[in-house]
């Protein structure tokens, strides 16, 4: 029963439900709108990080390279439609 | 086919490993399309015109149930990996059950949401942030239905076929493609609701 569990998996779950219960303080606490901006950045990025490494094995075969190219050029790809719209329409830059 | 041996049964042919390689390329291009629904969320999100804004119609229990949901339905499907490299079949098919129910238990949530939102008078048509909210959690929606139909489809192979380098590979990719409708509800969870209720 207990190899079932392997404990970087577990460790992993119990890390995402911690990074959870962060992000849930900026309901739960009165903050600043930069400051629990900056705390739901840190918490969503490390929490998706963490996806990707422990539990998609992004990282466990040859084609590691070529599969953290496709998701940073993914990633890099969505933070410029994000933000360079967001920029023009929103920001009036 | 050559199979290797010292390899997981789903890397143990080429076209096995491309199969993975490909999948990965698809969900690129999945970040990219989230990531035009997220512009426009974004960019849309004051635009409530006479219609209510997030903070009135979010309500943090329902979302609250729907992550964990989620957060824990991607963790057994992980087991599930973990039990199928075991080669214990009976264990994986429990685990991927387990991730099907409660990918079934989170959409049944979010349709809850969807008809709550429906009665406050949050429709598709009511102002351009409602449109934009009800696209992008409806597209994430409408995955992990997709995906709990691929799911059981899967779960019927490995049932009648055990497993093989066929029947892992599509294990392995489905759970790749489960983990990934987690990622995105992350950002929904953090950048729409959160967010909208800070």
């Amino acid at each position: 029963m207990k190899e079932l569990f392997p404990v970087k998996q577990v460790m992993g779950f119990v890390f995402s439900l911690v990074l959870t219960v962060v992000a849930l303080l900026v309901y739960f606490t009165d903050m600043s709108f930069p400051i629990g901006m900056t705390i739901l950045l840190v918490t969503a990025f490390i929490q998706a990080g963490l996806q990707l490494v422990v539990f998609m094995h992004a990282g466990e075969t040859d084609d590691k390279k070529s599969i953290y190219t496709n998701v940073y050029y993914g990633l890099i790809i969505a933070l410029v439609t994000i933000f360079g719209t967001l920029l023009i329409l929103v920001w009036d830059m | 086919m050559k199979i290797d041996n010292s390899l997981p049964l789903e890397y143990s042919t080429e076209e096995n490993n491309l199969k993975i390689l490909g999948f990965w390329i698809f969900l690129g291009a999945e970040i990219m399309l989230f990531a035009t629904l997220f512009t426009m969320y974004f960019t849309l999100e004051n635009r409530i015109g006479h219609g209510p804004s997030g903070a009135e119609i979010f309500e943090i229990t329902p979302v609250l149930v729907e992550t964990i949901l989620l957060l824990t339905s991607s963790f057994v499907i992980g087991l599930g990996i973990h039990a199928m490299r075991l080669g214990n079949k009976k264990a994986m098919m429990v685990f991927f059950s387990i991730t099907l129910l409660l990918g079934a238990g989170f959409l049944g949530f979010e349709i809850f949401e969807f008809v709550h939102y429906n009665h406050v008078g949050a429709t598709l048509q009511t102002s351009a942030f409602t449109a934009a909210l009800l696209t992008t959690l409806g597209t994430h929606g409408l995955h992990v239905t997709f995906g709990l139909f691929w799911g059981l489809a899967i779960l019927i192979q490995i049932k009648k076929r055990g497993l093989t380098p066929e029947t892992t590979n599509k294990s392995f990719i489905f759970s790749l493609y489960w983990h990934f409708l987690d990622v995105i509800w992350i950002f929904i969870f953090s950048f729409i609701y959160l967010k909208g209720m800070m």
